[in-house]
């Protein structure tokens, strides 16, 4: 039994957040909440370091490596909420491509995406007051050559920058994820309409398909997705826990530094026990986040029996005790940090985002219930 | 990253498994067996268990060979809590002398006290007592007053210790006195040796919440020491005392317990019903079941990450996250434990649905005992996160 990142794992980690804070940190979380996009400037960034690269397979042009590995470049990510398709591209689409997709289909597109020449996102909700997996209702019509896709798709992340977009639908009814089949579309066949969302760095889109026709765009058997796709969104969850971490272990050297710095009464804030007790718990929360996130991360790479519970366990501690400690980094920062330039809002919004995005701490404490009771 | 064990570990483990299956004492691994009511019949019973364990050579693992250890590495010491966890065998009698006072003496003690003492703390022949805290005196050890005058070739010793674990019992003493008041208040601190067996020493039991009476006043009146019953040199008893920390066997983790403490919990659960369901098929109770499992996993994930540093020589902040994180969730399981027992939970002892009741008054005093939950948020707030020391330091 060895808990610990190897050498390697961690100069990775630390050479990823040298080159984020070279490239301006948070600022461009910044820039891209004022309205600005700034994924394609951060995706060439990255594709110049190799990062695109980590989890595409050896044999398409990749680095190969595995969940845990890419979960420490989404922690450094996270530690300064960088846009971009991060987590749907690496974490979710390239996993899926390497169980499901054709020799062809394959060719096509892991190696671009290890060059960085292609970024993918996924669209999982017809109805965004429904849970998965019941929210994915689109049918997909059989057609001579193809299919075809009819319907709207909605809380889809980055649709207007990526390039492909997996798409599921019903080509059986069922319930559950029977009876599924996955697509792998151009987003420009669609009407993209932007949503008004309370994390201004992680845009979502509607996305209408309307009678788009696609061939060669099935990934994998007909019918029999699902399985793929729960694992596949095991593994964004996973992604998005590891930012989740980054954020947090941020939010705590922030508030630590405020608390050595900010004076009242004539002495350092954080030499209160009200404040300095606050702050311990928020280093507990995260070193627990942390190892929660790490296990759920080795147990998917490495096939475990308890991977989905492991899963369910680090998102459902996540995005609930994460989303707390941002709040509390804000309130120790006290009226400034409800202000706009501070940017304690910034985690929070994504942690309110994330905490129902791919099932509530509810629907995963009842997946975790199921396993274990 | 891995969660294998090596053949070798496996192996040990297996050694642990065995010598317990032929060594607790019948009925205990199927738990149709429990430590006697009667206090006499009950210290019978845990003096036996410690000879045997001394006899199988499991009584302090973690110390050297040369004073009856096994050396044994951080992942033998992992193996055999996990094993231990397993199987809850009785109490360790001798725990408070395995656990401080032995490390205190093979770090601090001369030759002769390491012979004298350490020999008898594994066999259990004699007990120990630890003389930390005072009346006014819990946390800020240096603030102690019991005084111990230099009389030539011994100490005269005055004053008062109190939460004193099984000093009614104990054989001797490992305690703190003021040696010297003149200096800032963390020198002129002596640990001393004390046999507990003299005129000058009396105990004074009190009485827990949980009606047990493990705890003690104790009051030196003109109680004497022999000169080479002085660990380490006189005056500087604050180092022996920082570094008791260091100590300590691997962080003492409750989580392992935790988890078995857990499929206790789920058992019942499955077994007691209301309205004729059982209640671990009501959505609140499975949704705070998984809760626990949950931050049961963080707990035990954590440990393992703190151990596996330690391994690598990095002893790792982790290593102060166990008591406070999970002494804060063996509370909540406590306090649910109750919730889930009904009205019937209005009874004591074995009537007491699950044993819940006493379990979760015992469970107050892990948040008090051995530094309070909130000096541990002081020692993660200063020296783990760095922030500026309050105005008692």
């Amino acid at each position: 039994m060895d808990f610990t990142l190897s050498d390697e794992q961690t100069q990775m980690q630390e050479s990823v957040r040298d080159y984020l804070e070279s490239e301006g940190g948070i600022e461009l979380a910044r820039r891209q909440m004022d309205g600005e996009d700034v994924v394609g400037e951060v995706w060439d960034g990255l594709a110049e370091m190799d990062y695109p690269a980590l989890s595409v397979p050896l044999e398409y042009g990749g680095l190969g490596d595995d969940l845990l590995y890419l979960s420490l470049l989404f922690e450094e990510a996270g530690r300064v909420a960088l846009p971009g398709p991060l987590p749907e591209t690496l974490g979710f689409t390239v996993p899926l491509l390497a169980e499901l997709g054709t020799d062809e289909q394959k060719g096509q597109f892991l190696p671009a995406i290890a060059d960085g020449d292609l970024r993918a996102s996924v669209a999982l909700y017809d109805d965004a007051t429904e849970s998965l997996p019941e929210a994915i209702r689109m049918e997909a019509e059989p057609t001579d050559d193809g299919y075809r896709l009819d319907g709207t798709k909605t809380l889809v992340p980055y649709a207007e920058s990526v390039d492909r977009v997996v798409v599921p639908a019903r080509t059986r009814q069922d319930t559950g994820y029977g009876g599924i089949t996955l697509f792998f579309v151009d987003p420009a066949a669609a009407e993209a309409e932007q949503l008004d969302t309370l994390d201004k760095t992680r845009p979502l889109y509607e996305l209408t398909f309307d009678g788009v026709e696609v061939s060669g765009a099935r990934l994998g058997p007909v019918d029999g997705g699902g399985d793929a796709l729960e694992r596949a969104i095991d593994r964004l969850n996973v992604s998005m826990c590891a930012m989740l971490v980054g954020g947090a272990d941020e939010a705590v050297d922030r508030s630590v530094e405020y608390g050595k710095q900010r004076e009242q009464f004539d002495k350092p804030i954080g030499q209160f026990q009200a404040v300095k007790h606050r702050i311990a718990d928020m280093w507990l929360d995260t070193e627990a986040a942390r190892s929660l996130t790490y296990y759920a991360a080795w147990a998917i790479a490495n096939d475990e029996e308890d991977a989905r519970r492991a899963v369910s366990a680090a998102t459902a501690y996540c995005t609930e005790h994460c989303g707390e400690l941002f709040e509390d980094d804000i309130f120790n920062h006290g009226a400034t940090g409800y202000t706009w330039d501070h940017d304690g809002h910034i985690f929070l919004k994504q942690a309110k985002t994330w905490a129902n995005l791919l099932g509530s701490p509810t629907e995963h404490r009842r997946r975790i219930a199921d396993i274990r009771l | 990253m891995n969660f294998d064990y090596t053949d070798e570990q496996e192996a040990f483990r297996r050694e642990i498994r065995e010598w317990y299956e032929e060594n607790l004492p019948d009925g205990w691994i199927d738990g149709e067996r429990d430590l006697p009511d009667d206090e006499d019949e009950r210290e019978q019973f845990l003096r036996e268990w410690q000879r045997k364990l001394h006899e199988g050579g499991w009584a302090a693992i973690h110390w050297p060979e040369e004073y009856g250890g096994r050396d044994a590495s951080l992942m033998q010491q992992l193996i055999y809590q996990q094993e231990k966890a397993r199987v809850n065998p009785p109490p360790e009698r001798s725990e408070i002398g395995v656990d401080l006072v032995g490390p205190a003496i093979e770090g601090f003690g001369t030759e002769e006290q390491k012979e004298r003492y350490l020999p008898k703390i594994l066999s259990g022949e004699e007990l120990w007592c630890i003389g930390y805290s005072e009346p006014d005196v819990g946390s800020d050890l240096a603030s102690l007053q019991c005084k111990a005058v230099d009389e030539g070739d011994h100490f005269r010793i005055n004053g008062q210790k109190i939460w004193t674990t099984h000093a009614h019992k104990a054989d001797w003493c490992y305690m703190f006195t003021r040696t010297d008041n003149s200096g800032p208040k963390h020198h002129g601190i002596t640990a001393l040796i004390v046999d507990m067996d003299q005129e000058g020493v009396t105990t004074d039991r009190i009485r827990q919440i949980t009606d047990e009476r493990e705890f003690n006043q104790v009051y030196f009146d003109d109680a004497t020491t022999p000169k080479e019953n002085v660990l380490n040199e006189v005056d500087e008893g604050w180092e022996v005392a920082m570094r008791q920390l260091s100590f300590e066997r691997i962080s003492l983790s409750q989580s392992l317990d935790l988890e078995r403490r857990f499929d206790e919990l789920v058992e019942f659960c499955k077994n007691e019903t209301r309205g004729g369901t059982p209640l671990v098929e009501d959505p609140h109770v499975r949704e705070k079941l998984a809760e626990f499992d949950t931050r049961i996993q963080a707990a035990k994930l954590t440990y393992f990450r703190n151990v596996s540093k330690q391994m690598n020589g990095d002893l790792g902040a982790e290593a102060s996250f166990g008591k406070l994180y999970d002494s804060e969730i063996a509370a909540d399981l406590h306090r649910f434990r109750v919730k889930l027992g009904g009205p019937k939970a209005a009874l004591w002892g074995d009537d007491s649905p699950n044993g819940a009741a006493k379990d979760s008054l015992a469970n107050i005093s892990i948040r008090i005992g051995g530094g309070t939950s909130d000096i541990q948020r002081n020692i993660i707030g200063e020296r783990v996160l760095g922030l500026p020391k309050g105005d008692q330091e």
